[in-house]
């Protein structure tokens, strides 16, 4: 799968030249010290590593790196770029990677995730976070700790706000014009009917994958298994 | 100031605005709410749901909020203070993106001018530590706290912080300074297991794993609460406990609070003000130790 810069993918270098020109400068100071991969949570817990997708990169094996599942488990803690003594933003190129990687047919149902309901959200009520409490669990907790019936509603209400935060019509013409002028619904309506091709890449071993796929406490699952009727 | 309402803040803990403005009040700094202002909008971009041309107008389009009014911006959120000084600063460094922004905004009569400063609460509450340590009416004393600062807090102002950005020692300092103790613990700097994306995407692999092992390392120092400057770990933090709790995956009680509520309980706001009903771990236990450490101080001093 070796490949030079030229084939990322048909215009993408073209379309954003100069995000990518100095992203691949950035990764051209790359030492290979792994201090990234030593404070790197998503490290700790799966085959994900900093380090070896930097590697990669230099040597030109971008498809293989867009096309891994691990491109999509990184934290975007920023702890990387902190330690970094070459300053390499990483989490700034995984970004950039992973657009690549939806120009390319990869990872849209990832996005799909967080496009239903938070981005959707943000276009309609324009707060990215429901005022409606999706876990029953949580909502009963907060019945129990404040002796309301556990809506958020109730709480700001006793606590002198009115019932939801106000945002002006004016905001939500002016924020809906923006999605609209720039593309972005556009986006939400590919990325509801998009189907994204399966990934062809890991770096882990077959082990590692079932790991990363069922989660490193077997037992920690069932229990969700069983509940899974139960709570949302 | 202009006070940037967090998304978390406004529609699951309410306690951090009201907080935020009653107690900043006492310090005699007054804050501004604006219904226009919206989501930062700066998250889309690095979910990977809207592209960067989308987002860069949507967070230009808050700050003007701000401008036209002729105030600094104080943020509650590492979010939402990431994104709007990430995104000022590539726009100010880069003309040609300014006009371009601003080409947008004039169509819906506004204009990015990038002439306001965006604080983050934190560093603005450390300016004032003298003024808050003058102002304490219910000290910490005898109270056991830990601390988190958070991800976006810690590491993404490599060049702009106040202190060490990846080794800060300016909440710890705050918390000393309203009479509070320190509970050490060794995953204090790790991520809250957000991770951004990773709570919706990878949330049994890695989001709740890592929040799992960041909490059992917390609950050995034995706090009386967490500290947290951004509502998103808040959230994180507190609801993970009650979903591990459900799954039999240990018992985890820890309450969570915001530094502005901590410094509004401190400063002796109105309880109710604070918010503490909106949060999934009761701050029953917590509430009764920091009153009855109060009334035995009242008769010792009676």
């Amino acid at each position: 799968m070796h490949e030079t810069n030229r084939d990322w993918l048909p215009g993408f270098d073209k379309k954003f030249a100069e995000l990518t020109h100095q992203m691949v400068k950035d990764l051209e100071k790359c030492l290979q010290c792994g201090k990234c991969t030593g404070q790197c949570p998503a490290a700790k817990l799966s085959s994900y590593n900093p380090r070896e997708i930097i590697r990669d990169l230099r040597m030109g094996n971008v498809e293989k790196v867009i096309s891994s599942h691990e491109l999509w488990l990184c934290f975007f803690c920023s702890g990387c770029y902190a330690v970094c003594p070459r300053d390499i933003n990483f989490p700034f190129a995984i970004s950039m990677l992973r657009y690549a990687a939806l120009a390319q047919g990869y990872g849209w149902e990832e996005v799909k995730k967080i496009k239903d309901p938070y981005a959707q959200d943000y276009y309609n009520t324009g707060l990215s976070v429901n005022i409606n409490e999706r876990n029953i669990g949580v909502k009963r907790e907060i019945a129990k700790n404040s002796g309301t019936d556990g809506r958020i509603e109730t709480v700001r209400k006793k606590m002198g706000l009115p019932p939801k935060r106000q945002v002006s019509e004016r905001a939500m013409s002016e924020i809906k014009f923006i999605a609209d002028a720039t593309g972005m619904t556009d986006l939400f309506k590919e990325i509801d009917k998009k189907q994204a091709k399966e990934k062809k890449w890991n770096y882990g071993s077959a082990a590692d994958m079932v790991k990363v796929k069922k989660g490193p406490n077997q037992k920690f699952i069932d229990v969700e298994e069983e509940d899974k009727e139960k709570i949302c | 100031m202009f006070l940037f309402q967090p998304c978390v803040g406004s529609n699951k803990y309410p306690g951090l605005i009201t907080a935020s403005i009653e107690f900043f009040r006492k310090l005699g700094i007054e804050l501004v709410t604006s219904d226009d202002q919206t989501c930062c909008g700066g998250f889309l971009t690095f979910t990977n749901v809207a592209q960067p041309t989308s987002t860069m107008p949507a967070v230009a389009r808050n700050i003007a909020v701000a401008e036209e009014m002729g105030l600094d911006i104080l943020t509650l959120c590492n979010g939402c203070h990431t994104f709007l000084t990430e995104f000022s600063h590539f726009m100010n460094d880069r003309p040609p993106v300014k006009n371009v922004v601003n080409v947008i905004l004039s169509m819906i009569g506004r204009e990015y001018k990038g002439n306001q400063d965006i604080y983050h609460s934190l560093e603005i509450i450390y300016k004032l530590k003298e003024r808050i340590r003058a102002n304490v009416t219910r000290p910490l004393n005898g109270m056991k706290f830990a601390t988190h600062y958070g991800c976006h807090y810690l590491n993404g102002f490599k060049k702009t912080a106040l202190d060490d950005p990846h080794m800060p020692t300016i909440m710890e300092e705050l918390i000393e300074a309203m009479g509070g103790e320190i509970a050490e613990y060794g995953e204090n700097r790790t991520c809250c297991g957000t991770g951004l994306t990773q709570i919706i995407i990878n949330k049994e692999e890695l989001s709740l794993p890592h929040t799992k092992m960041k909490l059992d390392n917390l609950n050995a120092a034995e706090p009386d609460a967490v500290v947290v400057v951004c509502p998103y770990c808040l959230a994180q933090i507190d609801r993970m406990q009650q979903k591990l709790n459900y799954r039999r995956s240990g018992k985890y009680r820890v309450p969570v609070i915001h530094l502005v509520q901590l410094i509004g309980l401190a400063l002796g706001v109105d309880i109710v003000k604070l918010g503490f009903d909106a949060h999934a771990i009761s701050f029953k236990d917590f509430l009764k130790k920091f009153d009855s450490i109060h009334a035995k101080a009242e008769v010792h001093n009676g």
